[in-house]
């Protein structure tokens, strides 16, 4: 919040007049011996992420798959659509055959696969989902210690921002969509250095707070006599108030220590364009600078968006988009796929390697900040063409702190989807037991990835 | 009085408001607390207005340039207003819609809190702030809680459009006071009582009241604060001012005589134009340009300005028309008047001679661009981003100016038989579409009409040849042939659903709520009064605004476990093409 109350005019008001004391926690952060945690003994944290993509991998009737391993467990091989993943490869597990289960409902192209695998029910209607997307179930779980609960970033420079956060399945996050937007939310005027060596508390933060306890006063008498609908909305509402009050109670504290956080300089403006090649590229930056926001401990959640479910992304130069040449495309009948819709899968696939990479370029500990995730990407569809909500590519990347029994492709046999999204709850440490509904209701984690809890 | 009374929920008529005080829904009231005797807007006037069981009808979030016309109107327009909002949501066609299920996230308030920050520094740092403030504290370095009363009750109203109860008072005295007192600084108090109105949820989102008609035993109507802001939102997209909120506050706004007198009033302001900038701007879906992009490759002429005066081009269309010159709403489809900017003319391919930034044009006679379909806003915003597509425009046409939605694709089809089209027009490819029989349901309705559209490409630059082929522009309805934009201009000028798909567009807009069945009597007698009056826009707003079921209170949902909807068929999602 800009003000003219700053820091100086507050502090000089608290010179002439009533005088306010700051409890300074002194935390003293630095790691111990072995790397894997604090000096106080807590443990460097595990972050949890989502990243979607659009139009899903290349696994056609036919047979001509380009993304399945044919190998169950450890050591899968690579698959021409994987290649991007192979210098990760051994922090990535690969799901395949999980689908969605409708129980009568109709597949909402586009929309019913990853609305069901985030909210764990088949949507009714396309645009809404009937549930909150459980990212947000894990922000509340780990994501109140810092600055931020959650960060949304979407990539896909789209008409309208992409997200797919909700927590009342209508409203959905307002994602930064720009690097600079990133940056500023991150590292802007109201970021404090952790590695700061003379950090002193903000007075005028209590100010702001003051402005947000008027408010929250006032939740009783608003809530009362609200139809059930407008009790969600304003619940969200003052969720939200909460949220930004912690932010403020966040900078009030001294910060921990970070040895991997490098405050990284404000990024150029980038060009603005639909072409997978520029969507990479944003992918690459905004990776980049989210990667320093976990390390700098601003959130330990997020979720990216490479590109939305019916993308408009398409090979520059070309007057197609890769949406219309996933559908008009024929199948090569020798090949047994399409070689140009496997070809832009390819490098929409690029996307994620390099948003994994960038993950894993910064050292956190003994390991890489991606040792410490784990990045849940999945797409909207399995076999685009047809819209098909069967086989849908998920991916886990990072080690979750070691919980996460990394490097092996596990195969479905047509299990419901959110047997992986529970096991990615319980991996990011929310203490979740059960998830989703109807025939996708399920308490029955993956347990060839779990780990043993540390 | 507010205080002590008891609220019921609303219900459309006794039998169901008996059956659910029977199951123990009674509620206390909202606004508990007294209007202070200081309180300087606190006329007796307004606690007998409010006298009765009220409760509230809907929640409503402001939309961005509500936002901004507000922030403007109350504090001036010299007050910046940087932030990125909020994404808004589209549903049935319209924002206005979409407002009334969103909610805040977390980001998005997080914005919100930064402006209110920078909003009441900007207001508090004016030069002449002691008149903007009311009044002058004792001792400018303490706080002074009988001027900055004045002060948030003042501006309390304005921005919550409504007089504030004591305790919304009282807990912004407390910031006030908090801050005056830390900061030294009686304004950096007000400040933060400003900021904190701001953020919060009363101003945020449009409240909607209702309370007993006296007139009516056991109905209810809406309460005369909620009516003002429904009037000020869709005549000027801005709340209301002082003298509208007098007449609420005096209760004669529930009198027809003072609510026509208020309209006319308020579609004679200068204002009026800003809301139906507003309401097209919503009903032609121009909230898509900021993001718009073109393959370089193959538009080279399309950058970011090219882009925000298209859609400004269209604007400056519609206004001119139906505003300035209080046109015939049909015109619009085919008038070849049209403005124009410099950059513009390099894609429309016309000669710009003007010092201005903006000058008006005539197309010729035996152009092929006339009417609104042939701006290269609506043409380049429904392509693609390195072709035009038939579908997507057709689908436009008929969701934006006939209120027709197109359903969900169908998810398995069988598109074996749709060959690769790199040769060819791409009317080859999408007649495959017309014959598939999973297609051809919609196809057929929506693609004659973009396909008659195809002499523009993705950018909505002219051309007649496609990959070495002439293209055809004849299209083939179910009850028409028509041929070229000329042709589709004509068709929705002589189509009756097109008028009164505005007039449910205006209607839906004001109330925030979706029209059903039983307004159809309605939405027929407006669209007929609508002809009757030449089909000018601003004599529809005011038949609409002043009719009763303007001001109808509608039920709001009951308890449900999840929150499920209808699969109504949604106009924002993907299309198969």
């Amino acid at each position: 919040m800009k003000s003219r109350l700053t820091r100086r005019s507050v502090l000089r008001g608290l010179m002439g007049g009533a005088a306010v004391s700051v409890g300074l926690p002194v935390l003293d952060m630095f790691l111990n011996g072995n790397g894997t945690a604090y000096a106080s003994g807590a443990p460097l944290p595990t972050r949890f992420g989502t990243y979607f993509w659009g139009l899903g991998l290349t696994d056609t009737p036919a047979g001509g798959t380009r993304w399945v391993p044919g190998k169950v467990g450890a050591g899968y091989e690579i698959m021409p659509e994987l290649e991007p993943l192979a210098a990760v490869k051994d922090k990535v597990s690969v799901f395949s055959g999980f689908r969605v289960i409708g129980d009568g409902r109709a597949n909402l192209v586009h929309w019913s696969g990853h609305a069901s695998i985030l909210s764990g029910i088949a949507p009714a209607s396309a645009s809404r989902f009937d549930g909150p997307s459980f990212d947000t179930k894990v922000a509340d779980a780990i994501g109140t210690g810092t600055r931020f609960k959650s960060l949304d970033v979407d990539a896909s420079i789209s008409r309208q921002p992409v997200s797919y956060s909700t927590r009342t399945g209508s409203t959905f996050a307002s994602p930064d969509v720009t690097p600079l937007a990133l940056y500023t939310r991150l590292f802007g005027p109201d970021f404090q250095d952790p590695n700061s060596d003379n950090w002193k508390p903000d007075p005028s933060i209590m100010l702001r707070q003051s402005v947000l306890s008027a408010v929250t006063e006032e939740r009783k008498a608003l809530m009362k006599g609200l139809a059930k609908d407008d009790q969600i909305k304003l619940d969200q509402y003052f969720s939200s108030v909460r949220d930004m009050e912690n932010q403020l109670a966040v900078q009030l504290q001294k910060p921990e220590k970070c040895e991997a956080c490098v405050v990284p300089s404000a990024p150029r403006e980038m060009q603005r364009g639909a072409s997978v090649e520029l969507v990479n590229e944003n992918t690459r930056t905004m990776a980049k600078l989210l990667a320093m926001g976990l390390a700098c401990n601003q959130s330990r959640v997020f979720t990216f968006v490479h590109t939305s479910g019916a993308s408009e992304t398409y090979m520059a130069g070309q007057s197609k988009i890769y949406h219309q040449i996933t559908h008009d495309e024929p199948t090569d009948a020798k090949l047994g796929y399409q070689p140009e819709t496997s070809r832009l899968a390819g490098l929409v696939m690029q996307g994620l390697g390099t948003f994994l990479t960038e993950l894993d370029a910064i050292k956190e500990g003994d390991g890489t900040l991606l040792d410490n995730s784990l990045v849940m990407a999945f797409s909207d569809t399995g076999y685009a063409k047809i819209h098909a909500i069967e086989n849908i590519p998920i991916f886990f990347a990072g080690r979750a702190g070691g919980r996460h029994k990394a490097g092996q492709h596990i195969a479905g046999h047509g299990d419901s989807v959110t047997r992986v999204s529970l096991t990615a709850m319980q991996l990011a440490g929310a203490s979740v037991g059960e998830f989703g509904s109807g025939s996708m209701k399920t308490s029955n984690p993956i347990n060839e990835v779990l780990g043993a809890r540390t | 009085m507010r205080t002590g009374r008891r609220a019921i929920a609303v219900t459309g008529g006794r039998a169901l408001l008996t059956k659910i005080a029977a199951r123990g829904r009674m509620i206390a009231v909202v606004c508990a607390g007294l209007v202070g005797a200081a309180g300087l807007n606190a006329a007796p006037a307004a606690e007998k207005n409010s006298a009765g069981a009220a409760t509230k009808v809907a929640l409503r979030r402001i939309t961005e340039s509500q936002y901004r016309h507000t922030i403007a109107d109350v504090f001036g327009p010299g007050i910046k207003v940087e932030a990125r909002f909020e994404p808004e949501r589209r549903e049935d066609g319209l924002l206005a819609l979409g407002s009334a299920v969103l909610s805040l996230t977390s980001s998005g308030f997080e914005q919100y809190f930064a402006l209110a920050g920078s909003i009441a520094d900007q207001a508090l740092s004016r030069k002449d702030r002691e008149s903007f403030v009311g009044c002058a504290p004792h001792d400018p370095s303490k706080a002074d809680d009988a001027c900055a009363r004045g002060f948030i009750a003042k501006y309390g109203e304005s921005l919550f459009r409504r007089p504030l109860t004591e305790s919304e008072l009282q807990s912004r005295l407390k910031a006030a006071a908090l801050g005056a007192n830390q900061s030294g600084d009686f304004y950096g108090g007000l400040e933060l009582a400003l900021a904190s109105l701001l953020v919060a949820p009363d101003f945020l989102f449009r409240v909607e009241m209702a309370e007993p008609d006296p007139a009516n035993a056991g109905q209810y109507r809406l309460d005369a604060y909620t009516k003002a802001s429904r009037l000020s939102f869709l005549i000027w997209d801005s709340t209301p001012d002082a003298e509208l909120l007098a007449a609420a506050r005096s209760g004669a706004l529930h009198s027809q005589e003072e609510l026509d007198s208020q309209i006319r009033r308020l579609i004679a302001s200068p204002k009026f134009e800003a809301g139906a900038r507003a309401f097209f701007a919503d009903m032609l879906q121009l909230d898509g340009f900021g993001n718009l992009v073109k393959d370089p490759t193959i538009y080279p002429k399309f950058n970011q300005s090219i882009a925000e005066e298209s859609r400004e081009q269209m604007l400056l269309r519609a206004v001119n028309l139906l505003v300035h010159r209080k046109g015939d709403y049909r015109d619009l489809f085919t008038s070849k008047d049209t403005f124009i900017s410099r950059p513009l003319a390099s894609v429309y391919n016309v000669p710009f001679a003007s010092k201005q930034s903006w000058a008006t044009y005539t197309f010729p006679e035996d152009s092929e661009r006339s009417g609104i379909l042939t701006d290269i806003g609506f043409l380049a915003l429904n392509a693609h981003p390195g072709s035009s597509s038939p579908t997507r425009r057709g689908i436009k046409v008929l969701e934006v100016f006939m209120c027709q939605a197109t359903p969900q694709p169908p998810a398995n089809v069988d598109f074996s038989k749709v060959q690769d089209s790199k040769q060819g027009t791409v009317r080859g490819r999408l007649l495959d579409h017309m014959e598939n029989e999973g297609c051809s349901g919609c196809h057929r309705r929506t693609d004659p009409l973009g396909l008659a559209l195809e002499h523009f490409d993705g950018l909505g630059q002219l051309r007649t040849i496609e990959n070495g082929m002439p293209i055809d522009v004849t299209a083939d309805l179910k009850e028409v042939k028509l041929e070229g934009a000329q042709g589709v201009g004509e068709y929705l000028r002589n189509e009756p659903r097109v008028p009164a798909c505005l007039v449910r567009n205006v209607y839906q807009y004001g109330v925030g709520q979706k029209t059903v069945g039983r307004d159809r009597p309605y939405l027929a007698a407006q669209t007929e009064a609508f002809a009757a009056s030449g089909y000018r826009f601003p004599d529809l707003v005011a038949s609409v605004a002043s009719s009763a079921e303007f001001f109808k209170v509608v039920t709001p949902k009951k308890a449900s476990p999840a929150p499920i909807v209808a699969s109504t068929a949604s106009p924002s999602p993907p299309i198969a093409e």
